[in-house]
């Protein structure tokens, strides 16, 4: 290609870039646009389909009096859990379809690479799945908000819960990249801070089919509990063999988050495993015991995590714009920050430093009960937002 | 004592499930020429249909012996409506062919099982552990070291002593010799390529009470399998049995003695095998 024929395609797609911007306001009475550039396919999937369901369920319930009076449209797009293409895919719901808010995005690195755009593209990036603690601390800036329980919140709140339980020697177990190893650093921080002892950890690489060594390890370890920062898949296949080797009577499971998810596809061999729950469906509260019904007529199921954390979102922005009386960008944002909401858990607040939304965090432990076709997650402990959420902008505690 | 009893069952029943996977590998290499990509999802499609069947029958026994012909099948119907016509193309037709087979039916079960993982239960005769010496095992994984170990005599045997395991061998030597001798060269691949996705779909029976069934399980398991032929030797029986027991013990032992280094072991293995003997322990120098 020759200089004067690269000018003229770059030119061109800068043109092509910029004119929407212009375009969208001319449209503005239109629906409210939501996208949702998600993991629908691959290995994270799961997540994705969370994020979709709820917002299924979300404008069944709004599609009577939309928001502001007009009606809401949600645009899906399959980012296949690739950062890359999230970005693309992201870009496209903003420059082709006007969408002014993004969410449902599955993975932190997504996450990370979709929000470092959003200042450019002036739109709000709502995270309501992904964990990783420098989205709000490192990595904030003003069009991101985190209405969901971030990793570090939910480290603290087993941490927490732990401290208090009788036992003393723990194993940790992290997948062997990021979060896996961040999240065994800090749980040997709260629990040696607790003046307990972790006796041994490991990280098997992600995707391990066979776990059979790291349970022999653990066997002598001899460890009242194992800590287990493994993702879905992953846990699922520990837990299964581990319940074989007849290992969860002697060590306890403890996982950072316990999710429906495994608990249907490990049954009863996951009974007894302890973890926090970024939302678990059996809060008994009256806004949630009417969720839960509404979702599961929809849906024929019980709400995992996310379809929890995801209808909050949608429901706190849906509150927001109301506020604002706009769906202009930045008059949300101002809405939005030091504003409350009242969630199907318990209530949220949004902080305007850092836009963690500070919310109860949950200690569960997986159980049977006759009434549900799966283990369920009963409550052993509902902490406050203030003991969960970090200081602001860090992934400490105070 | 006891710990190395325990260090080498772990070894046995990996190498025990590898194998089932890694001899359709190899033997649709050997005899095709073709590496073929979609063989995990044989294995993915083996495990899934596994956890059908127990589900409408109650019972796990039926799914180990209904699920392999069933995958069988649908692999040889594959072959002879698309490999079939591409064999003198260059060879990444091939590759392209199977790695697109692979993705339109990873896709296929999860439209069709949603993205849940589903477990299976082994049946009641092989739930639980039984006391080894002081060592608590699983007996499902000894079934997996039993059923490996059947499996390759039996392969082996059907392939030394047998007329059509003549034919075969012949057809892996030269296909244009066998087939001027007589032998239908075309109808030996699409019942090898059957015959190889059955043993996949066997292994993935086999897993899933290990492992549950899940999206992504067959990806995994090809590079695996891929690293035992590479070792074994591409188009031999007795290399995947050598592969897979290496394999086994590299990641079993690896894991528990040297954790940091588990993988790299395993691959180290396989490097050194393509610099010195790039044809495998037990393949034959071209």
């Amino acid at each position: 290609m020759r200089r004067r024929d690269f000018l003229k395609v770059a030119g061109g797609a800068a043109a092509g870039v910029s004119a929407p911007i212009y375009l969208r306001t001319a449209w503005a009475q239109g629906p409210i646009k939501i996208g949702m550039p998600a993991a629908l396919s691959g290995s994270n999937a799961q997540y994705g389909i969370q994020a979709r369901r709820a917002a299924e369920l979300f404008a069944r319930d709004i599609k009577a009096k939309g928001i502001l009076g007009r009606p809401v449209e949600f645009i899906y797009e399959d980012t296949g859990g690739d950062p890359a293409t999230a970005v693309r895919k992201a870009q496209k719901l903003v420059e082709k379809d006007g969408v002014k808010f993004l969410t449902g995005v599955v993975l932190s690195s997504e996450a990370l690479a979709v929000s470092a755009k959003c200042p450019e593209w002036k739109v709000v990036f709502m995270s309501t799945i992904n964990g990783a603690g420098a989205l709000t601390a490192k990595a904030f800036h003003r069009y991101f908000f985190r209405v969901n329980t971030s990793g570090p919140m939910g480290a603290r709140a087993v941490s927490l819960y732990l401290a208090e339980s009788p036992m003393k020697r723990f194993f940790a177990l992290g997948s062997d990249y990021a979060w896996g190893r961040d999240s065994v650093g800090s749980f040997t921080t709260q629990i040696t801070a607790a003046k307990k002892e972790v006796v041994g950890t490991d990280f098997p690489p992600v995707g391990t089919k066979d776990f059979a060594s790291y349970i022999a390890k653990i066997r002598q370890s001899r460890a009242d509990g194992v800590y287990l920062a493994l993702p879905g898949q992953d846990a699922t296949i520990y837990l299964k063999q581990a319940h074989q080797f007849g290992l969860n009577r002697e060590v306890k499971p403890i996982m950072e988050i316990l999710e429906l998810e495994n608990m249907k596809a490990v049954g009863d061999a996951m009974v007894g495993a302890i973890g926090s729950s970024r939302y678990p469906f059996t809060v008994d509260t009256p806004k949630n015991r009417d969720f839960v019904k509404r979702f599961h007529d929809l849906h024929g199921i019980y709400p995992d995590m996310f379809d929890g954390e995801t209808y909050e979102g949608l429901e706190w922005l849906a509150q927001v714009i109301g506020k604002a009386g706009t769906d202009d960008v930045e008059k949300v944002i101002d809405a939005w920050e030091d504003s409350s909401y009242e969630g199907l858990e318990g209530p949220f607040f949004m902080r305007k430093c850092d836009h963690q939304a500070v919310q109860p965090g949950f200690a569960v432990e997986c159980v049977k009960d006759p009434k549900y076709p799966h283990p369920i997650p009963r409550i052993l402990a509902t902490y406050p937002g203030e003991k969960v959420t970090p200081k602001c902008r860090t992934e400490e505690f105070s | 004592m006891a710990n190395l009893l325990e260090q080498l069952l772990n070894a046995l029943a990996l190498a025990g499930l590898l194998f089932l996977v890694s001899a359709g590998l190899s033997l649709v290499f050997g005899i095709l020429r073709v590496v073929n990509f979609a063989h995990g999802v044989f294995y993915m499609l083996g495990a899934y249909l596994g956890f059908t069947t127990v589900a409408l029958s109650g019972w796990f026994w039926p799914a180990l012996v209904v699920v392999p012909p069933v995958v069988g099948v649908l692999g040889a119907l594959l072959e002879s409506s698309t490999l079939r016509f591409i064999y003198r193309r260059p060879p990444i037709y091939q590759l392209l062919l199977t790695f697109g087979l692979a993705l339109i039916l990873e896709e296929s079960i999860r439209v069709l099982y949603g993205p849940t993982a589903k477990g299976v239960e082994p049946p009641p005769l092989l739930q639980g552990a039984i006391d080894l010496g002081g060592v608590l095992y699983p007996r499902y994984r000894l079934f997996l070291v039993v059923l490996g170990c059947t499996v390759g005599v039996a392969v082996w045997l059907f392939l030394s002593r047998t007329r059509a395991g003549l034919v075969i061998r012949a057809v892996a030597q030269n296909s244009e010799m066998a087939d001027c001798l007589g032998a239908d060269v075309a109808r030996v691949r699409t019942l090898v390529f059957g015959a190889a996705c059955a043993l996949a779909g066997l292994g993935g029976v086999a897993a899933a009470p290990m492992t549950t069934a899940y999206l992504g399980m067959g990806i995994n398991v090809i590079v695996d399998a891929f690293v035992v032929v590479v070792i074994g030797g591409l188009g031999s029986i007795g290399g995947s049995m050598a592969g897979s027991l290496i394999v086994g013990a590299a990641q079993t032992w690896g894991a528990f003695y040297l954790p940091e280094t588990a993988m790299v072991i395993m691959y180290a293995v396989m490097g050194a095998i393509l610099v010195f003997r790039p044809w495998g322990l037990f393949g034959e120098e071209e």
